[in-house]
């Protein structure tokens, strides 16, 4: 044993490297992204681990690792498996050779945006297992025994953590290095196995999936996975899964010092919820007189419960959601256990377990901002004065919005972005909205990442139609928000050494056939402004491609474009520099408007704006 | 009897360093043996937004969370963030806040509220807690901030009947062994602090 600090994310790649996955891809998503994060670009002999385009492509290329008989791991976040859906279920139906796990990260809570959904749901539609860690602990050995079931039942299992416990930290436990033997590579052609060519092979495919379910099943029974403990006969059972298995120390500690009798209670803990445990829940039943069932989000557990009782024809209080005393939003701690605990017990929650809440309606309203020196601050306010200049009002002019940093300008003091919907979206919902019947522009904007994930197919429908759209593609080098990964386009100095070829967003707008492509550096604002302003009134697809390095690593590598200062003697205090970029680096004491030098890397978009002349580059 | 168990809830503004005042006392519990599970959330913060973490140290078993009423101790690095914070201090529990003001643009610009510290320290004795205020103001020159409020915390919270000084200390010098004659001033100058 080894003992070593890690996060829940690093835990699941140390965890596959120990069990000899050879291909490790993903795409950056919070809070999923440190597990590649944490061993890309290691150079760790015979791994290949990279970040690919999205993670449909991720899932196909592990999936097919894992076909020529290798261990593979895929990584993502709950937004991400719905890219990669369409490959994954085919890979289920299918099975595999070599260990082929895919690590999801839910955000019950929503700590991190995006819909707050549950991916169980996914692995119930494929009928594919789930293990759900409860701790940075488990998301180690879960991981290693995902790879082993996965080879034992012959097809992919999922691996589902969430937040709170793939970003927490902890010592683990590591066990001793085994020797792993090497998997043979295999070209296995099997057609009826391989391919979906026709319904015999498609629903032939359907029968062994399902036993491959049971087999998975009849294996987590055998290895005890799921701790059944039973307590007082007919008195509560509480059964619980995945993080909410790490809070129920506390509850019953907690509800013990209150006088309730907790030693005779009934506990099922699950490792996972799919294969569904019905042995382990019908025995639980069999042995209770009511139950509580304890899972974050949606209610397939519980559901089971029902179903279990009905056919034991047994009628028993189920505490949970369906009798409304728990949530299917947000996220738990030992007080929601609290709260259903007393609930089926039939008491009233003690006082003290019901915190004073006043204090945050007094907190200062922080909404998300854009950093000091963000090249995306220039195509906001660039957009904002061209739709003006052009004679339009804001809320005539439809700017949709994408995934990533460049969603910022939705926020204040921009207001430009209406949209959010997914990777890529932005491009064909402008589409949309010019079919729709607006007379008025629509412009949409995407990020470099997210333009390579799912822009493109949007940007060549928009080409195939020459549609009068203006689409702006914000390309600052980084897949910056999910903590600064490649892509495609980032530097060649900044890849793994494997990398030989950087992509062109100029090139393959061009390769698209869009022939109306304008590039401009989102730092030169005037520049910006009337390149929107040229570009929009022109007929079929026009795209600006902004390009400029994010402030955030151009600043990690001590780059400065001079510094801005303020004037003291032209400066009216008008404000107009604050209320339009919003750049953190601008600051009024009550007295005064100066630069923060150390915040300010001397982008220069502040320049233009101010009428006196009062903001200059010094020097 | 010495508590076996301190759950810490921090809160602080992106760029303060309020999760290496977590990743410290982290450290100083493993180097004495106590188990921790430190769960910070950045969100999509940057710099300026609002971070927070979550240390439960000493735990059989632990769930990541601290829940509403379950924090012995809260460490605040903003005096506006401080008050995200309170819901989750247990009855008699300590709050100390660096009553620093990191205003967002609307209050610079006069036209949103941003709280005063009289009303924070009543919003602490309302949900129970002990406050230790460090004004701003009174923290020396080129002194670490984060350095400066952790050893505030040591001697004044209960922090320090977990950890001594020197854990703590120890802690920040194995972690940046060559700034240490400048960290360990500003601990000083925290210990010194009221």
């Amino acid at each position: 044993m080894v003992m070593k600090y890690l996060s829940g994310n690093e835990a699941v790649a140390q965890a596959a490297l120990a069990a000899g996955a050879k291909v490790i891809a993903g795409y950056p998503g919070t809070p999923s992204s440190e597990a590649i994060g944490s061993i890309w670009n290691k150079d760790i002999a015979g791994v290949h681990v990279e970040w690919s385009t999205n993670e449909k492509v991720a899932l196909e290329i592990a999936g097919a690792a894992s076909w020529a008989n290798q261990r593979a791991l895929c990584t993502m976040k709950m937004s991400g498996l719905n890219v990669a859906y369409d490959s994954l279920i085919s890979f289920v139906y299918s099975g595999g050779l070599g260990g082929f796990v895919i690590y999801v990260c839910d955000d019950p809570g929503v700590a991190a945006g995006m819909p707050e959904q549950d991916v169980r749901g996914f692995a119930f539609m494929s009928d594919m297992p789930v293990l759900e860690p409860c701790s940075v602990a488990e998301s180690y050995s879960m991981t290693l025994y995902a790879f082993e079931l996965s080879e034992a039942i012959g097809g992919p299992v999922m691996l589902r953590s969430v937040t709170n416990v793939a970003q927490s930290h902890a010592i683990v436990d590591i066990p001793a290095k085994r020797p792993i033997a090497e998997r043979p590579l295999l070209l296995e052609k099997d057609i009826a196995k391989y391919t979906k060519a026709g319904a015999i092979i498609c629903m032939n495919q359907h029968r062994d999936l399902i036993k491959r379910l049971e087999a998975a099943e009849e294996k987590i029974g055998a290895d005890g996975l799921h701790q059944l403990k039973l307590g007082k006969k007919e008195g509560l059972g509480i059964i619980s899964v995945g993080v909410i298995n790490s809070f129920i120390e506390e509850a019953m500690g907690l509800a013990a010092n209150q006088g309730i009798d907790t030693k005779d209670f009934s506990f099922l803990r699950l490792a996972g919820s799919n294969p569904l445990p019905k042995k382990e829940i019908s025995k639980l039943i069999e042995h209770c007189g009511a139950l509580v069932v304890l899972e974050e989000n949606e209610d397939y557990i519980e559901r089971c419960a029902y179903l279990e009782a009905y056919k034991a024809a047994k009628i028993m209080p189920i505490t949970g959601k369906q009798n409304g005393v728990l949530s299917r939003i947000g996220n738990f701690n030992a007080v929601t256990i609290l709260k259903a605990l007393y609930q089926a017990v039939d008491q009233e929650l003690p006082p003290q377990f019901i915190s004073y809440e006043g204090a945050e309606a007094l907190c200062a309203a922080r909404p998300i901002g854009v950093c000091a020196g963000c090249p995306h601050r220039g195509v906001y306010i660039g957009i904002n004065q061209a739709v003006r200049k052009l004679g339009y009002k804001k809320d005539e002019v439809m700017v949709t919005g994408d995934i990533g940093c460049t969603i910022l300008g939705m926020s204040p003091p921009f207001h430009t972005l209406w949209t959010e919907i997914a990777m890529g979206a932005s491009i064909p919902m402008a589409l949309g909205y010019h079919y729709a019947g607006i007379k008025t522009p629509v412009i949409a904007t995407i990020g470099d990442s997210t333009f390579m994930h799912g822009g493109m197919p949007g940007l060549l429908n928009a080409v195939q139609n020459q549609v009068d759209i203006t689409v702006v593609i914000m390309d600052n080098g980084w897949t910056a928000m999910t903590g600064m990964q490649v892509n495609a386009g980032t530097d060649l100095a900044f890849q793994q050494s494997n990398s030989t070829k950087q992509a062109d967003i100029a090139k393959i707008v061009q390769g698209l056939g869009v022939t109306q492509l304008f590039i401009v550096d989102p730092y030169d604002l005037p520049l910006m402004t009337q390149t929107l302003i040229n570009a929009i009134p022109l007929a079929g697809i026009k795209v600006i491609l902004a390009r400029r390095e994010c402030a955030i690593q151009t600043g990690r590598r001590k780059i400065r474009y001079g510094k801005s200062i303020v004037l003291e003697d032209k400066c009216t205090k008008c404000k107009v520099c604050i209320n339009t970029t919003g750049c953190p680096s601008i600051v009024f004491d009550g007295e005064r408007v100066f630069v923060d030098a150390g915040q300010c890397n001397g982008c220069g978009i502040c320049n233009s704006l101010c009428k006196f002349g009062a903001l200059v580059k010094e020097g | 009897m010495l508590a076996t168990t301190l759950d810490i809830y921090l809160v602080g503004v992106g760029g303060q360093g309020i999760l290496t005042i977590a990743e410290l006392i982290t450290k100083a519990a493993e180097a004495k043996g106590i188990s921790a599970n430190f769960f910070p959330t950045k969100g999509m913060a940057q710099r300026g937004g609002f971070v927070k973490a979550q240390l439960k140290l000493g735990h059989n078993e632990v769930g990541p969370d601290i829940r509403p009423g379950g924090a012995d101790l809260i460490i605040a690095m903003e005096l506006s963030e401080s008050l995200k914070a309170l819901r989750f201090l247990k009855q008699d529990g300590d709050c100390i806040i660096y009553g620093y003001n990191w205003q967002p643009t609307e209050v610079m610009l006069g036209k949103a509220p941003y709280p005063t510290v009289e009303q924070v320290k009543e919003e602490v004795t309302k949900a129970g807690g002990h406050v230790t205020y460090l004004p701003p103001e009174n923290m020396p020159e080129g002194v670490a901030d984060n350095i400066y409020l952790l050893a505030a915390a040591v001697k004044h919270t209960c922090l320090g009947k977990f950890f001594t000084a020197e854990e703590i200390q120890e802690a920040i010098i194995s972690r940046w062994p060559q700034g240490a004659e400048r960290n360990m001033a500003s601990f000083e100058a925290g210990m010194g602090a009221l």
